[in-house]
């Protein structure tokens, strides 16, 4: 009933309001007659009526509030706040950009965040999901021997279930031209760790696992849809992968993302398009290969301390029941770390250059709405004294302030969309993820929470302000001169400083990236990247069974490519210079033995004469291989400058020996015939590792080798002729992973290219809204002090010491900004350790630079108004009293 | 001047109802009727009168009509209704409830 008659009420209000008016009236003038029965003189029995009835207004708008929906007076209050804005577009425009931006950049950034970092990985329950790596003092992270992870799997009491896999790319012909496909070789019950079921068909049983039963492919459903037309009959159909017939056994669905993986490693993501059965050959005892990767599922109650005590317990139990085994520990690590672990800190620190944007923001935003609030001191003056309650001016001081809030945020939503799509495409390479990033529904509940956290933050300020206020000293000021009342101008100064010194740590972390960044990019890599264009090439097993079959490919291979007139020069290798590649062997120098407990190891890399002179990489000190280092020569072998170092330090090593064997016949010495220099396995490796090569000739068992080819000119050109050279030996095999050496060095520096270029956006929007703040309290102060400036200049001052004066003020709050922001960016800075590479999070430089560009800033912000204050005339300042 | 006791809170409602059972009255009326009934010790504030009205007439308590007084000029009087004398009674005997219950707290007082 009650809101019935609201309602209709809802659309009587002028009615409303002219009967009331009347009524009051009739009111009035009844009490008058009555007084005037009693014996006043009209116009005293007049006043007396007036005065008895009281604030007509007031009674009015609680008569408004009873009918009223309680929501209404709200829409009153945001039309009032839209008048408001509407009557100072200046005001306005530079509120809601400074505001859109830095929500912008928030949602941006959170978007980021929730679909990297907060987003549950893709599989069943993944916070149970562990990977399990060794560890040694040689190798922290390293694979596990197939023999090891079956007994792990056997004893363990911790998992649920238990998976290895590793990588084997299969090449698929048939139909078409032969394409290499990134493959896994898994052990039985491997997507039942992860909580996955084929769409079609099955996963492999154990018995897969047995030598002979390899034969069998599971696809993934886009190499399903693409090669097979999506045939919903292809279970049990024969496919030829490495020359060899396959049977699907299953197809993946859509979305089945691979979990990452360290040794040959493909990244996290939907970049796997076919796995086969992984099978335990050759002799359980030998158990020093090392070259699958365990992955797990924790059971419920079973946390990951307990696992890796238990694992670990297993371990040094092989270790007594293998010699080979001892000295491991074992490294229980959840698959999320692995997957995000890198991103995470780089993140968090773009997450807190947002928010200090947005805190800026909002002490900008704050000392406009301050300013502002003080100029309309005499219309809140006026409401007060009308009658208004104090709460309703606070609601309405705050309704302001959320709108506002809400329109920055509404176009900085709309911003965060064009800025996701912009990260998503600057985001390095091998970022992981990136796929899951973009404005979801959690995204858009965070710009809403920070939207009104911002409106609310820089709002409480002004509301609380105005409501202090008191109405008679308002309305005698009549908003004129005041000379900021101390605690309010405090207020304001302690904004701006507070801006100043947050621009100033978001500057000087910018700077300390730049400054890593330089020296990333002045880093010399060991090799000379320009005109180098590299690719992979499998062999598939069937056919290069034999070392010589391999060796005559490639050394084919290279000869008729050093042939053609666009090649400076080219070879083949085991690996490319910061792939990650990561093999290992254990040797017998000659004549020397290692420490207790420690064996003689290095990398080892296969190479082709040409290898070196193709990548730029030096020869230090001996000789290449050349193409008389075949089978029947001397063995030979060329190590890196590192190794040299480590085990021959201070000694001529060419002529030096090694071996493989145990117990080496002469033929199995190897002469060490140069010294090349030193590649990191990882452009941000702390240091090479010794590394050794073995003429491909004299090895020449690796069937998967890289190529890389030196151009006179173009190297991209120099695709096509390596396909036909490549296709001239062997129609039926693929080249995979076409790169330009230039693309790898580029994107080595991609990660912190993009976090720079990040922090460095967001560091000049601080220091812009920092100087804008600045801008904003001197000149408002100049424009409070004018009077009194303009008596100063009356008694004799001049203009210089007027504009000292007001720069004064401005550089006490550009130093102190500055004075707290060093403080404060040397306490963060050391956040940054792990993003920045060798500069120290407290690099005087840096500091020295950032604190002089801050103050002068901030000084240039003071320079305009105070030049303005100079300009006053006295006569005109006094007059305007 | 001897301040005047306030109403007591939640009986502005009452008072107007019961004071509408001897007749229609407008506004002024209604304030001049408690004012007389209570002896003067009673006053009406316009800034509350008002307001409560409204709300009595939201809730169908009262009704309004534009009238001519005796001495012919418009005026709104209020009528109670059927509910109006309903919620009388029921706020009465809370009022009475209420009334006892003090009575008795402060007598038990007296008497300690």
């Amino acid at each position: 009933m009650k809101f019935l008659n609201k309602l209709s009420l809802l659309f009587g209000r002028r009615r409303f309001h002219d009967e009331l008016e009347e009524e009051i009236a009739f009111h009035r003038a009844q009490a008058e007659r009555d007084f005037v029965a009693e014996g006043m003189t009209p116009e005293d029995a007049r006043y007396a009526a007036m005065r008895q009835f009281g604030n007509g207004t007031r009674i009015k708008e609680r008569s408004r509030e009873v009918i009223g929906f309680r929501g209404e007076t709200v829409v009153q209050d945001v039309r009032y706040a839209m008048r408001q804005l509407w009557a100072s577009p200046a005001f306005t425009i530079v509120i809601l950009l400074t505001l859109a931006l830095s929500i912008g950049a928030n949602s941006a950034i959170f978007s980021v965040i929730n679909g990297v970092l907060l987003k549950r990985l893709p599989y069943e329950q993944p916070e149970r999901l562990v990977r399990i790596f060794l560890s040694s003092s040689s190798y922290p992270r390293f694979s596990l021997n197939p023999f090891d992870f079956r007994d792990y799997r056997a004893r363990n009491q911790s998992f649920e279930s238990m998976a290895a896999f590793t990588r084997g790319d299969v090449q698929l012909s048939g139909s078409g031209e032969p394409v290499r496909v990134n493959g896994f070789g898994i052990t039985a019950g491997y997507f039942h760790v992860l909580g996955l079921r084929p769409e079609l068909g099955r996963e492999f049983d154990q018995a897969a696992e047995l030598p002979g039963n390899g034969l069998q492919v599971i696809l993934s459903n886009r190499l399903w849809r693409t090669r097979f037309g999506a045939d919903p009959n292809v279970i049990g159909r024969k496919i030829t992968i490495n020359m060899q017939a396959y049977t699907v056994v299953g197809v993946m669905p859509a979305g089945t993302v691979h979990p990452g993986n360290e040794y040959h490693s493909v990244a996290y993501g939907e970049d796997v398009d076919a796995w086969w059965p992984f099978s335990f050959e050759g002799n359980p005892n030998r158990r020093g290969s090392h070259y699958i990767e365990g992955i797990a599922r924790l059971k419920s109650n079973v946390g990951l301390e307990q696992a890796g005590t238990e694992m670990n317990a297993i371990m040094a139990q092989l270790g007594r029941e293998h010699p080979g085994d001892s000295g491991w520990k074992v490294l229980v690590i959840p698959l999320y770390s692995e997957v995000v672990g890198a991103s995470r800190p780089m993140l968090l620190v773009l997450l807190g250059a947002v928010v200090i944007v947005l805190l800026i923001a909002c002490a900008n935003a704050a000392n406009l709405l301050l300013a502002r609030a003080s100029s309309r001191q005499r219309e809140i003056a006026v409401r007060l004294a009308m009658g208004a309650p104090r709460m309703r001016i606070m609601r309405q001081m705050m309704t302001e302030s959320l709108l506002i809030s809400f329109l920055g945020g509404g176009l900085g939503l709309a911003l965060a969309f064009i800025g996701v799509k912009a990260l998503v495409a600057l985001l390095p390479a091998d970022f992981p993820r990136t796929q899951d990033i973009h404005v979801s529904p959690a995204v858009l509940a965070f710009t809403i929470l920070v939207t009104v956290a911002t409106g609310i933050l820089f709002g409480l300020a002004p509301a609380f302000q105005a409501t202090r206020a008191d109405p008679r000293e308002g309305l005698q000021k009549g908003g004129r001169t005041t000379i900021g009342s101390g605690r309010q101008s405090r207020l304001r100064d302690a904004l701006v400083v507070a801006e100043v010194s947050l621009a100033c740590v978001l500057l000087i972390g910018a700077g300390l990236m730049l400054r890593s960044l330089l020296n990333q990019l002045h880093l010399d890599p060991g090799f000379q990247q320009q005109h180098v264009i590299t690719a992979s090439i499998s062999l598939p097993h069937v056919n290069y069974g034999k070392r010589e079959q391999v060796a005559r490919f490639f050394d084919g291979l290279v000869t008729n490519l050093n042939g053609l007139p666009d090649v400076e020069s080219a070879g083949a290798g085991s690996d490319l210079p910061w792939t990650g590649y990561d093999e290992n062997s254990g040797f017998t120098i000659e004549g020397k033995k290692p420490p207790a407990g420690e064996e003689f190891h290095a990398r080892y890399h296969m190479a082709t004469p040409g290898y070196f002179s193709a990548l730029g990489i030096p020869l230090v000190a001996g000789r290449f291989f050349t193409e008389a280092d075949t089978k029947d020569t001397q063995q030979v072998v060329l190590i890196n400058h590192a190794m040299a170092n480590k085990y021959w330090p201070n000694e001529n090593v060419i002529g030096k020996r090694m071996t493989f064997e145990d117990e080496p016949k002469e033929k199995d010495w190897l002469t060490i015939v140069g010294v090349v220099g030193d590649v990191k396995d990882q452009p941000n490796s702390p240091a090479a590792q010794p590394a050794f090569w073995w003429p491909e000739l004299q090895s020449g068992w690796t069937s998967d080798m890289s190529v890389a080819i030196r151009a006179r000119g173009t190297p991209s050109l120099l695709a096509d002729a390596l396909r036909n050279e490549v296709h001239r030996i062997d129609p039926a095999l693929a080249v995979a992973d076409l790169k330009l050496m230039d693309t790898i060095v580029n994107s080595s520096v991609s990660t912190p290219r993009f976090a720079f270029a990040l922090v460095g956006l967001f560091a000049g929007l601080a220091i812009v809204l920092a100087g804008i703040g600045t801008y904003g309290v001197i000149s408002y102060s100049v424009s409070q002090r004018t009077p009194e400036l303009g008596i100063r200049m009356a008694l004799g001052a001049v203009r210089s010491d007027v504009m000292s004066l007001i720069l004064s003020h401005a550089a006490r709050l550009a130093v102190l900004g500055t004075a707290l922001g060093v403080v404060a960016a040397f306490a963060l800075s050391r956040l940054l350790k792990s993003l920045i590479f060798d500069v120290s999070p407290a690099d005087p430089a840096t500091f020295a630079l950032v604190a002089g560009i801050v103050i002068l800033v901030a000084m240039l912000a003071g320079y305009v108004p105070a030049l303005r204050a100079t300009a006053t005339d006295p006569m005109n300042a006094l007059r305007a009293e | 001047m001897a301040k005047k006791p306030d109403l007591l809170p939640g009986t502005l409602d009452m008072l107007i109802l019961k004071t509408l059972t001897r007749g229609a009255l407008h506004g002024y009326g209604i304030a001049l009727s408690i004012k007389r009934f209570s002896d003067d010790v009673l006053t009406v504030e316009e800034g509350s009168l008002y307001p409560a009205l409204q709300r009595l007439l939201l809730q169908n308590w009262v009704k309004a009509e534009w009238k001519m007084t005796d001495t012919n000029r418009r005026a709104r009087f209020y009528t109670l209704t059927a509910a109006g004398r309903k919620q009388l009674g029921v706020e009465l005997s809370q009022f009475e409830q209420m009334i006892a219950a003090i009575g008795r707290v402060l007598s038990d007082v007296q008497e300690a």
